[in-house]
């Protein structure tokens, strides 16, 4: 009986527990607060949150229990990340809830939305000075596109033994979008700059928002054709909102399909991150350039819009600039909060949204030119 | 490796440029096409107004037409009598012939006016006939 009672106990949590794991529920109870108390991207940082909980239960090698156990049942969820299956079943959601109108009555805005994308090839090269392989640098450096579909997508197809450490830091970042960029658009615009007002944008019409997808999709991946899986699934999902006649499906699209596959997603990565397999000076690196890449990609987005302004007639709020990443609608957020700070008639929302779904845009060509330079 | 050596050996420098080159290209692409989209479907929905879209009708010429003068309306009765010495369908070239070795008053445009007018028309293989019916109405 003593033996029984023994046996048991070696088996238990209690006795198996590193100290990486209590680090990691520590983060995991982190995330969650900020989740819930602070709202800082609930919908992503409580699942993965609760994830990381779960993933850092200490469980006796061999059961069946660990995410990296072939025949566990987190494994089998962890499939559609490590296959990409739930970044472009995502992004078919973003599309079918987004509206484009913006972008298409100013399209010269898509420009800051490219710009943004600099941060993810300069950290690139920064991430391969450190020591990184290519496949490593290429989806570190797409942190810098702030957005965790893409950056999972690319990881889980050059690098997937950084998905873990790589989708943390993604949505990280993106959650922490207003507490990272203000201060770097204080720095680099003037006040004069910052007070520029935007002309109302045209009225746009159903059929242009209607023949955009087709568009966009057409272009874009014939140039690109690497970023098929997640632009088509994109301009797929809006052309189902567009349509009118597939509202129903444009509705399932933008509700249960995305918030399953954000619930998966989420609990998967989180627990894609035990202590053993997470906590390595590798992590500590990537976090490191995953900081480094936001701040560059949003400076490089800001520059640009100045850079633009000397040429335009019509001068442009060179805020918007921040929104070229394309953390939606969270940096587009913090546009009108930083522009209203210094004028509060000044509304730059529906402005700053045009550069920020061209951010989600030209981070999906960006990855799909990574993966097709590295594979 | 580590540094400027790595990033070299890597083939990094040329990654990063064309990459974001790439991304540039195709976002400016994509930009300058929706730039112009509502201008394309503007054109459009008024092709009705565009020369190259207009239906040509058969009663414009007609409508055109100056009414025939008397001297045209006896131009027209001597082309019916020589039309009347040839096949039926007739070629236009041997009437014209016909006409300046009858020596007629200005062939060439007093042929031209019963084309236009209807009077002579194409069988659409080569060959002209004559319009009994747009003669009566408009020449006799």
């Amino acid at each position: 009986m003593e033996t029984l009672f023994l046996d048991f106990f070696h088996n238990t949590g209690f006795f198996l527990c590193d100290y990486r794991n209590i680090i990691m529920i520590l983060v995991g109870m982190l995330f969650i607060y900020l989740g819930i108390a602070k709202d800082y991207e609930p919908l992503l940082l409580v699942p993965i949150g609760f994830g990381m909980l779960m993933g850092n239960i200490p469980v006796f090698k061999g059961l069946g229990l660990g995410i990296y156990e072939n025949n566990s049942v987190l494994h089998y969820l962890y499939l559609g990340v490590t296959q990409g299956i739930y970044p472009p079943l995502i992004f078919l959601g973003i599309g079918a809830m987004t509206d484009f109108s913006t972008l298409l009555a100013r399209p010269v805005l898509m420009l800051l939305g490219a710009a943004a994308q600099a941060g993810i090839f300069i950290t690139f090269l920064g991430a391969l000075a450190l020591g990184f392989t290519p496949h490593e640098a290429a989806s570190i450096g797409i942190i810098g596109g702030a957005d965790g579909p893409t950056a999972i997508f690319l990881t889980a197809k050059l690098a997937p033994t950084l998905i873990g450490p790589i989708a943390v830091a993604a949505y990280s970042y993106m959650a922490l979008v207003p507490v990272i960029q203000p201060p770097i658009m204080r720095l680099l615009t003037s006040r004069k700059e910052r007070l520029i007002r935007m002309e109302e944008p045209r009225e746009v019409t159903k059929r242009e928002k209607m023949l955009f997808p087709i568009v966009a999709f057409l272009l874009c991946c014939f140039l690109a054709p690497a970023a098929l899986p997640l632009l088509g699934m994109l301009c797929f999902g809006n052309l189902l909102k567009e349509a009118v006649v597939t509202e129903r499906l444009a509705v399932a699209a933008r509700t249960s399909i995305i918030d399953s596959v954000t619930i998966l997603l989420g609990v998967t990565v989180g627990a894609s991150t035990q202590g053993d397999v997470f906590l390595t000076t590798k992590s500590v690196g990537i976090f490191f350039l995953g900081a480094l890449s936001f701040c560059i990609a949003t400076a490089c987005g800001l520059m640009f819009a100045k850079f633009m302004n000397l040429f335009l007639k019509e001068k442009i709020n060179p805020l918007l600039g921040a929104a070229g990443v394309s953390a939606v609608p969270d940096s587009a957020r913090v546009v009108q909060v930083v522009g209203q700070r210094e004028d509060p008639t000044n509304f730059l929302l529906m402005h700053a949204m045009a550069p920020n779904i061209s951010g989600v845009i030209g981070s999906a060509i960006a990855a799909g030119v990574l993966w097709s330079f590295m594979s | 490796m580590y540094g400027v050596e790595a990033i070299s050996i890597n083939n990094g420098w040329a990654i990063s440029v064309v990459g974001v080159s790439i991304v540039f290209t195709g976002l400016m692409l994509l930009s300058l096409s929706i730039s112009r989209l509502h201008k394309i479907l503007n054109i459009w929905d008024n092709r009705n107004d565009l020369k190259i879209f207009r239906k040509k009708t058969q009663e414009e010429p007609q409508n055109n037409l100056l009414p025939f003068t008397e001297k045209n309306k006896i131009s027209a009765y001597h082309f019916r009598l020589l039309i009347k010495t040839m096949d039926d369908p007739f070629s236009l070239q041997r009437l014209l012939y016909l006409a300046k070795i009858s020596g007629l008053d200005r062939p060439h445009s007093n042929l031209c006016r019963l084309i236009k007018a209807g009077i002579i028309k194409s069988d659409h293989k080569g060959k002209y006939f004559f319009n009994r019916e747009a003669f009566n109405k408009l020449a006799s």
